[in-house]
């Protein structure tokens, strides 16, 4: 595996690398500033509650854009996997009255399992093989689901199901954060799908920075070449199969929490379109699009919401149309302007390489 | 017989430019191709023989220099091309391996003007390869290597195009197939069909071309007739191993 | 018992011949350039739609619905064509796989939903239909049913005459079977990806009509009939037309068995059951041809 960090080197010096990594910590702080500031500027509950709705979002986007941006694998099952998270969390707490907090790592524990076993029957499969059989996938849970109509426990004199069928499960728990902070649990849910997503990113960058990442980004740009040097396949494939849907699974599980309820709503064909759109729009395999394009999708969302029938329809022109124009995505488009604007100031003599400022500083993430 | 001056070459190429990602595969090939001449290239594997006729053809983009074809200047579209003449024999054969030898031919026919002058070429290719006739109804990909081959050039020939561009025809055949196709290409040449062919072996021209260019590299580095070469020793040596 | 089995028969049957006319369509895309349109199931629907405001609204004899649903999907395929794959087509051909399929998903999203502004959400009823059945000794066969067998049989035919008769049928598989040799022999691959497009526009035109004659006209009509489409594609390998065709039979009588032994709920997980263990014993599908990729 060691060789594929040195196939990838070449593409990209070494200055350029620590460059890169410094603009990712500014964003880094430049967020954390704005996530800690958030609450106290934001007095709207509705508002704070979106917000934390596209932290979820963003946290599904970014594991997606982990799986088909960074490894190539073009997966449907992403919100199948996020919902068996979420209903593994809640059946957890619903059937054995454990605390929500602990079922949490169990639940994404479960998202995980679901997902290997997703990954291996996708494990010889190729490019839309793959997008097609995990849309079935996902499909296949979705309908199990909705028509489950059978008996399984009586809760009162409610016959309940034991997927909780079209009604899914509520009131299994919550984060705790309403017998804590009484009026303001809002704000600490907020604080913890805060820290759940910078976790995700955080590992997100590290997987993305490792050799591992770069053996995903081998076997997706060459499959054949990233293999005669040494990269398995199948290894490679479970192994981002696996850590994405941990993460997923875990936000999963905590949306379940949030909201306190979960049902077969999540997996409905809008609400992966909606990832799919908002990694496309923000820039497939770039690691800031899953956030550029949540915000982005979110706003634009909350604009149409105001004109109310033609949101859907805005939905699907704006994917539609965002492939066409920029496939990039919006990170990518921003990279170009970056770059020509820097070629525009470099033009004019002054093209001495700033090396020794940035060698001082350390790489602050990753390797 | 008029002077090649009078009218345009059928092909000429000036200082073409072409590759693939960002590598140059050709570094400005120029080579003229008169009416009635057989032109062979012959050089390494690799270094830009195939290129170079999918160049001319349209299946690799021009990055510099000029092609035209009688005087007309190509526009890089592989069907444009195909309509100003270039009949295109590719590396491999590259069959339409789910149909069969006649849709094979008759694809060849695709832009030929009406059916008479389709059953025209039919005939003209079923006389040259009388084994494609008997085989008209077999699917492409299950005949052997050599029979393919002739599928490839009597497809070619359907194309009734004013040049044929030839791509190592014996590439992967047993020898006494090779004879046969060199045997079949010996005799379009003689019939006053205008070909150019790539090839890796020059001694398999040499009583064929009119002329020939050793390509190395992506350029030309020695031009003259088949037999000059075959007494250059030090360069057979050089880039053809011997 | 033979009733409850025959019923199962044509039950399986029509089914079968509606999932094969929207398999090939689908098939057909794929195969020649290498495109999953997920827009397929609201071309569907389209087809649905317009036929029955020809019929309904404007009064128009049902021919000129079903000439309406042609030509209605015809023109998605076409727009589709300029609007978005022509586009992707100029970019690089590594990200054309993923892209379009991205894009079409847009695309479906948005004329599903366009429809559902012009129609709203409520059922409607598609006049295509025939009531009574047919008998032939102990057999009943509902007419609605042999309808639409016969007019997928028909279209059937038409494709496969179209396809494999016609100078421009030639050049769609020649495209599909070698596309640089195609381009070679003078044929303008663009235009054969538009024609297969307004094809399969208009293969989805009439399976939406006869979709929803048997059920009825709803803005997402046409996402179950695609959704096992795909199953059935994936199945006999992607761009086989014979194989899409035999899968779609096999597997809508499968469906129906187990929708008849097991419950309606367990209908389309069997059908996945199938497609999964296909797949791991043919990666390419059962009669799709090993993909050779370039690396």
């Amino acid at each position: 595996m060691t060789d594929t960090r040195s196939m990838s080197l070449p593409t990209m010096s070494r200055s350029s690398m620590f460059r890169l990594a410094r603009t990712d910590l500014a964003i880094t702080l430049l967020l954390i500033a704005v996530a800690i500031a958030l609450p106290f500027i934001v007095d709207s509950r509705y508002i704070l509650g979106q917000i934390v709705l596209a932290l979820f979002y963003a946290t599904i986007a970014s594991q997606w854009n982990l799986l088909f941006g960074f490894s190539g694998i073009f997966s449907l099952a992403q919100m199948a996997i996020f919902a068996f998270g979420g209903y593994a969390t809640a059946m957890i707490c619903f059937y054995f009255g454990w605390n929500v907090w602990a079922a949490l790592v169990p639940g994404a524990l479960g998202a995980v399992l679901f997902s290997l076993v997703v990954g291996l029957a996708c494990l010889r499969l190729t490019g839309v093989y793959v997008a097609l059989l995990t849309l079935a996938i996902a499909q296949a849970m979705y309908l199990l689901i909705v028509t489950d109509t059978e008996c399984f426990v009586m809760v009162g004199s409610v016959c309940r199901q034991f997927t909780g069928g079209a009604v899914g499960f509520a009131r299994f728990g919550d984060l705790g954060t309403r017998a804590l902070l009484k009026t303001h649990w809002l704000v600490g849910n907020y604080a913890i799908i805060s820290v759940l997503f910078a976790i995700t990113m955080l590992f997100t960058y590290v997987i993305v920075k490792s050799p591992i990442g770069l053996a995903f980004r081998a076997l997706k740009d060459n499959p054949g070449y990233a293999v005669a040097r040494g990269v398995n396949r199948f290894q490679a494939q479970l192994l981002v199969f696996g850590i994405s849907a941990f993460f997923t699974g875990l936000a999963g599980g905590f949306y379940a929490a949030h909201f306190q309820a979960i049902g077969p709503g999540v997996l409905s064909m809008s609400q992966l379109m909606f990832i799919i759109a908002i990694v496309v729009v923000g820039g497939v395999g770039t690691f800031w699009g899953p956030l550029v394009g949540t915000v982005v999708l979110v706003l634009a969302d909350e604009l149409m919401r105001e004109s109310g029938e033609f949101r859907t329809l805005g939905l699907g022109l704006i994917i539609a149309l965002s492939v066409v124009l920029m496939p990039k995505g919006l990170v990518g488009r921003f990279g170009d302007l970056v770059g020509w604007l820097t070629r525009r100031r470099a033009e004019p003599g002054d093209s001495k390489p700033t090396d020794s400022r940035i060698v001082q500083s350390p790489p602050p993430t990753g390797k | 017989m008029m002077s090649a001056t009078a009218r345009p070459p059928v092909l000429h190429l000036e200082a073409i430019v072409s590759g693939y990602d960002g590598l140059d595969v050709l570094k400005g090939v120029s080579l003229t191709v008169h009416a009635g001449d057989f032109v062979t290239v012959v050089g390494p594997n690799g270094h830009g023989k195939s290129t170079l006729l999918k160049t001319i053809s349209g299946l690799v983009p021009l990055r510099g220099g000029q092609i035209s074809i009688e005087g007309q200047s190509l526009s890089g579209k592989p069907h444009e091309t195909a309509m100003l003449g270039v009949a295109h024999v590719p590396q491999g054969d590259m069959l339409f391996a789910q149909m069969s030898v006649l849709e094979n031919l008759l694809m060849g026919a695709y832009l030929a003007p009406d059916k008479a002058e389709i059953k025209r070429r039919l005939d003209e290719v079923y006389t040259l390869l009388p084994k494609l006739a008997d085989r008209r109804n077999q699917i492409a990909s299950t005949l052997s290597g050599g029979e393919r081959r002739m599928v490839g050039i009597g497809r070619g020939l359907m194309m009734g195009g004013r040049i044929l561009l030839i791509d190592e025809p014996s590439l992967g055949l047993a020898p006494l197939i090779i004879d046969q196709v060199y045997d079949v290409i010996s005799q379009l040449s003689k019939a006053g069909r205008t070909i150019l062919l790539v090839e890796e072996n020059p001694a398999r021209v040499e009583d064929l071309a009119d002329h020939l260019h050793l390509l190395d590299d992506g350029a030309i580095v020695w031009s003259g007739k088949p037999a000059e070469l075959m007494v250059r020793d030090e360069l057979l040596a050089t880039y053809l191993g011997g | 018992m033979t009733d409850v089995l025959m019923a199962i028969l044509v039950a399986g049957f029509t089914s079968g011949a509606l999932y094969a006319l929207a398999t090939v369509g689908l098939s057909l895309v794929w195969g020649s350039m290498g495109m999953l349109n997920m827009a397929h199931a609201a071309m569907l629907t389209l087809g649905g739609y317009v036929a029955f405001t020809v019929i309904t609204s404007l009064g128009l004899p049902i021919a000129l619905g079903f000439a309406g649903a042609i030509l209605a999907g015809a023109a998605a395929g076409a727009i589709l064509y300029f609007a978005i794959v022509r586009n992707l087509l100029k970019n690089d051909k590594s990200t054309f796989e993923a892209n379009v399929m991205i894009a079409t998903v847009g695309v479906g999203i948005a004329l599903e939903n366009a429809i559902l502004l012009t129609y709203g959400g409520q059922p409607l009823k598609q006049p295509v239909s025939i009531a009574g059945v047919l008998r032939i000794g102990p057999l009943t066969l509902p007419w609605q049913n042999l309808l639409i067998i016969a007019v997928v049989v028909v279209m059937m035919v038409a494709v496969s005459l179209a396809l494999g008769r016609t100078r421009m049928g030639r050049a769609i598989r020649a495209t599909a079977q070698n596309r640089d040799a195609a381009q070679l022999m003078g044929v303008a691959v663009n235009r054969v990806y538009l024609q297969v497009l307004m094809l399969s526009g208009a293969l989805a035109g009439i399976c939406g009509v006869m979709v929803s004659s048997m059920t009825q006209l709803s803005p997402p009509l046409g996402n179950d009939p695609m959704l096992k489409a795909f199953i059935m594609c994936v199945v006999a390998g992607l761009g086989n037309l014979p194989g899409a065709v035999a899968a779609a039979l096999g597997l809508a009588l499968l469906e129906s068995f187990v929708q008849y032994a097991l419950g309606a709920r367990w209908g389309f997980p069997s059908l996945l059951f199938v497609v999964i263990a296909v797949l791991i014993w043919r990666p390419s599908g059962l009669f799709g041809r090993a993909e050779i990729r370039r690396m």
